[in-house]
C-alpha cells in the first residue's frame, strides 16, 4: 500500500499557480522571528536549510534501458539532534517543497520536544508506473549516494508520500551492507517485527485526535456532541476518524482521490462514516469505490465539499494548500476548530480569515506530530533493540502530544497569540536556544 | 424460588444501580494534586463497588469532618474509576469475547488479556496518572453485578496491589496496565463463571469497571501496609457471650485486609462488647488461633514477573517484622507462659497474640466507637444492614489516625421466622446439627451429598481436595442438582493447613455446607466468614460441627448411601429421600434431617 491515498490531490496542489511551499514556510518563520525579535544571524541561519543534497540516481529499468532519477535530501537544522524526516516519491516533487517540509520537521520535532532536528528527502518519480524492482533500485541508489550523510546519529529517514515500510527495509538493507553493521535505528517506519514499532500506523491519526480532545475541552465542547468532516482517507485520516469516533464524536465525511477519474470526491453519510466499511471498498491507491459507497448509503460529492460541511471540527488530513483564500469562506459557520492533520494545509491568506472568524486552529506541525513522535520511539527501541508493548507506545504518545498541546495553548493564552504563532514561538525558541548554546550564533 | 433454596426474604438493597458516569467528575490527569479525589475515565457505568464508594464519600463528608472528635480522619482514599465503556472497547477491539466466554483455563485467558492492547483513549490518562504517583495502588474490580441489590457479588473478581515505586515511569506504567488487564481477565476465570452461573446471571451482560485507588498505609523498609484493616457488619452470625446478631461483628487484622477477606486468622469481636473475653479455653489456645503473619505490599526487590498472579507484589510477613516496624505494639498482647496470661501490649520477650487488646480493652484508640458510628451511618444511608471495609494508619506524634473507607455494601439478611427446637437436633433422624449455624430458612429437596472422606483426609491434601470438589461441583451444577457439602477445617481458607482452599466458584452449587473438625484438623472454624456474602445472598445454610462438640455428623449413615462417584478423597452419594435443612438465624441453631421414605 502506498503511504498516501491522496497522491492525486498533490498533483492539483503542485499545479496550483503561484504556490510555493518554501516561501510559505519562510513567511511563517519571518512572522515568528518578528514576534521573538530574532537577530539577523538567527534569521539568516534558520530561514534556509543547513545542508542540501541534490543528486542523480541511475536505474536500469525492467526493459533494459537506464533511466536517471533526481533525488534530494534537505537537512534543515540539527541543533537539537539528528535530522529526521521522510522520503517522498512523487513525479511533481520540487526541492522547494522538500525544503519547506524539512523546515516544518525542525519545528515539529521541537514543538513536541523530542531531541531531533528537521530533514526531508525525495525522488522525482511516479511509483504507479514503476515495478517493485525498479523502486527497490531507486531506494538502494538513494542510499548509496547518501550513505555517508545519513545514519542513526546523523539523519534518520522515514516513509512519506508514496513510500512504505518495504522501501524503508530496502534502504536499511543497503545502508547496513555499505557500512557492514546492523543499524535498525537508521531508519523508521519499518514493518513490525523488522524493527518497526507497534502503534506507528495509528500514531499520526491518533495524535491529531489527542490534540483535538484537549482543544474541545478548552472550547467547552463534549466529544460526544461533536460532528467532524475529514479531508483524505489515507493513514492519518483513517485513524483519526477511528479515534474520534471512539471518544464519542461523529465523522460525517471523508474524501479520497479517484485514480481513474483523476479527481477527488467527498463521501458523506450524515449518520456517520464507518472507516472499516470504507476500507473494504478502497483500492490499493486509497481510492474509495463510488458505486459501492452509494450502495452503503454514502452521498458522493465533489472533492472540495468536505470544507463546507456543517460540522464542529474540520480535519484537513490530505496534503498542503487545501484551505486557501479561495475556499476558506465556504467553511460552515458551525465550525469551531480546524485540526491540521496534513502538512501545510492552510495558506497564510486562509489563516487570516480563520483568525477573523475566531476559528480555533491546531497547527499542522503540532497536530500531526504523532507520527514523528512515534518514529522517535521506534528509533529509541531500535537503538536499545528492545521493543515496547502497544500500550506503552500509545500511552507515551498521548502524554507527549497532550503536554505539547497544553504548552502551546498556555503560550497562546498568556501571550495572546494565535495557536499557530504560539506553536512557532515555542518551537523556534527551542531551536534558537539550542543553536545559541552550541555557539553557532 | 426453588424448593431446595433456603427461603430468604431480602430487603431492597437501596444502593441503586451503577451510578451514571456523568455524576462523577472526569479524571483531569491529576491524582493526588487534583481538585477532585474521586474521578472517572470513560463515559460508561462505574460499577457497584465504585457506586458504593461514591455514595460513601458523600455521607462521610457530611458526617465526619476532618479529624473530628473521634480523633480520626475518615475518608475514601483517592481513586479514579475506569468506566465500563472502556472495558467493552478493550474486549471488542481485541476480539476477546469468544475466548473469554469459552471454557478455557484461567491461565490461557489471563495470557490472552495480557497480550491485548488497552483502548488508546485510556492509555494517556493511565500514563499521566502513573507519571505523578509513586506510591502503591490497588487495582480493584467494580463490576455491574457488584451492584446487584439482591445478590451483591463479593470476592468474585480479583484485586491486584502494585508497589508502583519503580524509578522508571515505564516500569510503573507496565505494572498498572498489567494489573488492569488482570482484573478484566478475572471476570472470565472459572470460579467467576461458576459463580455467575449459580447466581443465574448472564456473563455476556456483565461489564467491568476498574478502580485505581491509593493503598492506605505507610512504608516500613521494604513493606507498605496499614497498621490494621478490618471488616464490620451490622448483623453478625458470630455469637459470643451476650452478643446478639443485631449487635454486629467486626473482624480486624494487622496489615492489608487480604487476611480478613481471605478468611485467614483474624480478630473477631462484637462491637457492642469490644472488651469481652474471647471464647478460648485458655490464653495458650488464643495464642494459637490469632494472626501469625500479615500481608504487605512488597516495596523491595522486584519479584519474578508474573502478571497472572494476584499476589505478585505482596509479601506475607511474620509478626516479628511488624514488631521491628513498630506496628505490633498497639494491636498485640504478650503471652506469659508462667501465668498463662496475655498482657495487652509488648512486654519483654514472649509470644505475641494479635488480639487488639491495647485498642479494644485499654482504649488506646477510640476505634470501636468509630466503627459503631460508621456502621450506623452506613446502615442509615442504605436503609438496611450493611458491611463496611476499612484500613487504618495511626498518626505519627500528635497527628490523627487515618481511616480509609474502602467499601460499603448492603447485607442480605433473612427475616423469615424459623424455629429449630432442641429436640429436633438429636436422634437417629439427624444427619448433622449445629448450634452455630448460619443462614435462615428451610430447604427441602436436596438428594445429593458430596463429602470429604474422613478416613482419607489429611491436611497436606487440602489443595487436591479443593480441585476435586470443583469438578464435582461443576457436574452437579450442570445437572442442576443442589447438594449438601461436608468438609473439614475452614472452607475457603488461604492457608491449606487450616482448611480446604477453595474459592466460592468451586462450591457454589451447594445449597447447604458443613465444616467439621477432626482430631487432626482441630482448628477454629470459619463460621462462614470467608464466604459470608455468598452464603447469605445465595441463601445457603452453613453448619459448623466440631468433633468434640455436642453434635456430630452421622458418617456411618452416609457410608451406607448409594455412591454416584468417588475419588480417593471425595465421595458423592445420592439419597433415596430428600434431606430437610433448617436454620434458625436468630439462635444459630441448625439441623440437616434425613428424609423419610414415603
Amino acid at each position: 500500500m502506498i503511504a498516501t491515498s491522496s497522491a492525486g490531490v498533490q498533483k492539483q496542489t503542485a499545479k496550483a499557480k503561484g504556490f510555493n511551499a518554501f516561501e510559505m514556510a519562510q513567511s511563517q518563520f519571518d512572522h515568528v522571528a518578528d514576534i521573538l525579535k530574532l537577530d539577523d544571524a538567527a534569521r539568516d541561519f534558520l530561514r534556509v536549510p543547513m545542508r542540501e543534497f541534490h543528486f542523480t540516481i541511475p536505474v536500469r529499468m525492467d526493459d533494459g534501458k537506464v533511466k536517471m532519477f533526481r533525488g534530494f535530501r534537505v537537512q534543515h537544522n540539527d541543533a537539537r539532534g539528528p535530522n529526521k524526516g521522510g522520503i517522498r516519491f512523487h513525479p511533481h516533487e520540487t526541492v522547494d517543497t522538500v525544503r519547506a517540509l524539512a523546515m516544518w520537521m525542525t519545528w515539529k520535532c521541537s514543538v513536541v520536544d523530542i531531541p531531533l532536528g528537521g530533514g526531508k528527502g525525495g525522488v522525482i518519480c511516479d511509483p504507479h508506473n514503476l515495478s517493485d524492482r525498479e523502486q527497490e533500485q531507486i531506494c538502494r541508489g538513494w542510499i548509496r549516494t547518501m550513505a555517508r550523510n545519513v545514519g542513526p546519529v546523523q539523519d534518520v529517514p522515514a516513509p512519506d508520500v508514496m513510500t512504505a515500510p518495504k522501501h524503508m527495509l530496502w534502504m536499511l538493507d543497503e545502508y547496513e551492507t555499505i557500512h557492514g553493521v546492523k543499524a535498525p535505528g537508521f531508519i523508521t517506519g519499518k514493518p513490525v517485527g523488522m524493527g518497526g514499532s507497534l502503534g506507528r500506523t495509528e500514531a499520526t491519526g491518533y495524535g491529531v485526535v489527542f490534540t483535538v480532545r484537549e482543544a474541545l475541552k478548552e472550547l467547552g465542547l463534549k466529544p460526544s456532541g461533536c460532528v467532524a468532516a475529514f479531508q483524505g482517507f489515507g493513514n492519518v485520516s483513517q485513524y483519526a476518524v477511528r479515534l474520534f469516533r471512539q471518544i464519542g464524536g461523529k465523522a460525517i465525511c471523508v474524501s479520497s482521490w479517484d485514480q481513474k477519474d483523476q479527481k477527488s470526491y467527498t463521501f458523506r453519510r450524515q449518520d456517520g462514516v464507518d472507516p472499516d466499511q470504507l476500507l473494504g471498498i478502497t483500492d490499493r491507491f486509497g481510492g474509495i469505490d463510488k458505486n459501492k459507497a452509494k450502495d452503503l448509503g454514502y452521498e458522493i460529492l465533489p472533492g472540495e465539499a468536505w470544507i463546507e460541511q456543517e460540522a464542529d471540527v474540520l480535519f484537513p488530513c490530505a496534503l498542503e494548500n487545501q484551505v486557501t483564500g479561495a475556499n476558506v469562506k465556504r467553511i460552515h459557520k458551525r465550525v469551531r476548530l480546524v485540526a491540521e492533520g496534513a502538512n501545510g494545509p492552510t495558506t497564510p491568506e486562509a489563516d487570516v480569515v480563520l483568525k477573523e472568524r475566531g476559528i480555533f486552529v491546531i497547527p499542522d506541525f503540532l497536530a500531526n506530530a504523532g507520527g514523528v513522535s512515534c518514529s522517535y520511539f521506534e528509533q529509541v527501541q531500535c537503538n536499545m533493540n528492545y521493543f515496547w508493548e502497544k500500550d506503552e507506545v500509545l500511552g507515551k504518545l498521548d502524554t507527549l502530544m497532550t503536554s505539547a498541546y497544553l504548552a502551546v495553548s498556555d503560550c497562546a493564552r498568556k501571550q495572546k497569540l494565535f495557536m499557530r504563532d504560539a506553536a512557532y514561538v515555542i518551537a523556534v525558541r527551542r531551536v534558537v536556544d539550542a543553536c545559541r548554546q552550541r555557539g553557532w550564533f | 424460588m426453588p424448593a431446595a433454596r433456603l427461603v430468604l426474604i431480602r430487603k431492597a438493597a437501596g444502593l441503586g444501580g451503577s451510578r451514571p458516569a456523568e455524576e462523577v467528575p472526569r479524571f483531569d490527569r491529576r491524582f493526588f494534586d487534583g481538585r477532585e479525589r474521586f474521578t472517572r475515565i470513560g463515559g460508561g457505568a462505574i460499577g457497584g463497588k465504585a457506586a458504593g464508594l461514591w455514595r460513601s464519600r458523600r455521607v462521610l463528608a457530611e458526617r465526619f469532618q476532618d479529624a473530628d472528635a473521634s480523633g480520626f480522619i475518615v475518608e475514601v482514599p483517592t481513586l479514579t474509576v475506569i468506566a465500563t465503556d472502556l472495558f467493552e472497547a478493550f474486549m471488542d477491539r481485541n476480539g476477546l469475547w469468544d475466548l473469554a466466554l469459552a471454557e478455557e483455563s484461567d491461565d490461557r485467558i489471563a495470557d490472552a488479556f495480557q497480550k491485548a492492547s488497552l483502548p488508546a483513549e485510556l492509555l494517556g490518562d493511565l500514563r499521566a496518572l502513573i507519571e505523578k504517583v509513586h506510591q502503591p495502588l490497588a487495582v480493584r474490580s467494580s463490576s455491574r453485578l457488584e451492584d446487584d441489590r439482591a445478590r451483591p457479588f463479593a470476592g468474585v473478581y480479583e484485586t491486584k496491589m502494585i508497589p508502583n515505586n519503580q524509578a522508571e515511569v515505564d516500569a510503573r506504567f507496565r505494572g498498572l496496565t498489567e494489573a488492569v488487564k488482570f482484573v478484566y481477565a478475572s471476570m472470565f476465570f472459572r470460579s467467576a463463571k461458576n459463580y455467575i452461573r449459580a447466581a443465574r446471571r448472564s456473563l455476556r451482560r456483565e461489564r467491568m469497571a476498574v478502580i485505581i485507588q491509593e493503598v492506605v498505609g505507610r512504608r516500613h523498609g521494604e513493606r507498605f501496609y496499614p497498621d490494621f484493616s478490618g471488616v464490620a457488619r451490622s448483623f453478625g452470625y458470630y455469637r459470643s457471650g451476650n452478643a446478639l446478631p443485631e449487635d454486629g461483628v467486626a473482624i480486624l487484622a494487622l496489615g492489608l485486609g487480604k487476611t480478613v477477606v481471605d478468611g485467614g486468622l483474624a480478630w473477631s469481636y462484637c462491637p457492642a462488647y469490644p472488651a469481652a473475653s474471647a471464647p478460648f479455653a485458655s490464653a495458650r489456645a488464643q495464642l494459637k488461633r490469632t494472626q501469625l503473619d500479615f500481608w504487605a505490599v512488597n516495596m523491595g526487590k522486584p519479584p519474578a514477573h508474573d502478571p497472572m498472579r494476584e499476589t505478585e507484589y505482596l509479601l506475607r510477613c511474620p509478626l516479628s517484622e511488624a514488631e521491628a516496624d513498630g506496628t505490633l505494639a498497639c494491636v498485640a498482647s504478650t503471652y506469659d507462659a508462667q501465668s498463662d496470661r496475655l498482657t495487652p501490649g509488648l512486654h519483654g520477650p514472649g509470644p505475641r497474640a494479635v488480639n487488639f487488646a491495647p485498642i479494644l480493652v485499654y482504649d488506646a484508640l477510640p476505634l470501636n466507637d468509630l466503627v459503631r458510628r460508621l456502621l450506623a451511618v452506613a446502615a442509615e444511608a442504605l436503609g438496611q444492614k450493611v458491611e463496611i471495609e476499612f484500613a487504618v494508619t495511626l498518626g505519627e506524634g500528635a497527628a490523627p489516625a487515618r481511616l480509609g473507607f474502602l467499601q460499603m455494601r448492603p447485607l442480605a439478611v433473612a427475616d423469615e421466622f424459623v424455629d429449630v427446637a432442641g429436640s429436633e437436633m438429636r436422634g437417629p433422624g439427624v444427619l448433622l446439627a449445629s448450634d452455630s449455624a448460619m443462614g435462615n430458612g428451610v430447604a427441602k429437596g436436596i438428594r445429593d451429598v458430596v463429602y470429604v472422606r474422613p478416613d482419607r483426609f489429611e491436611a497436606r491434601l487440602t489443595g487436591r481436595i479443593g480441585a476435586e470438589l470443583a469438578r464435582f461441583n461443576a457436574g452437579l451444577m450442570a445437572a442442576k442438582r443442589p447438594y449438601l457439602l461436608i468438609g473439614f477445617g475452614r472452607w475457603g481458607s488461604s492457608d491449606p493447613g487450616l482448611g480446604i482452599p477453595v474459592d466460592w466458584g468451586g462450591i457454589c452449587g451447594a445449597r447447604a455446607i458443613a465444616e467439621a473438625t477432626l482430631p487432626d484438623m482441630n482448628v477454629d472454624l470459619s463460621q462462614g466468614s470467608h464466604f459470608f456474602h455468598n452464603i447469605s445472598s445465595f441463601g445457603v445454610g452453613y453448619f459448623c460441627v466440631r468433633h468434640d462438640g455436642g453434635f456430630a455428623v452421622d458418617w456411618a449413615w452416609l457410608e451406607r448411601q448409594r455412591v454416584v462417584a468417588q475419588t480417593e478423597l471425595v465421595r458423592h452419594v445420592r439419597l433415596g429421600s430428600p434431606l430437610v435443612v433448617k436454620v434458625d438465624g436468630r439462635t444459630g441453631r441448625g439441623v440437616v434431617r434425613k428424609g423419610v421414605r414415603a
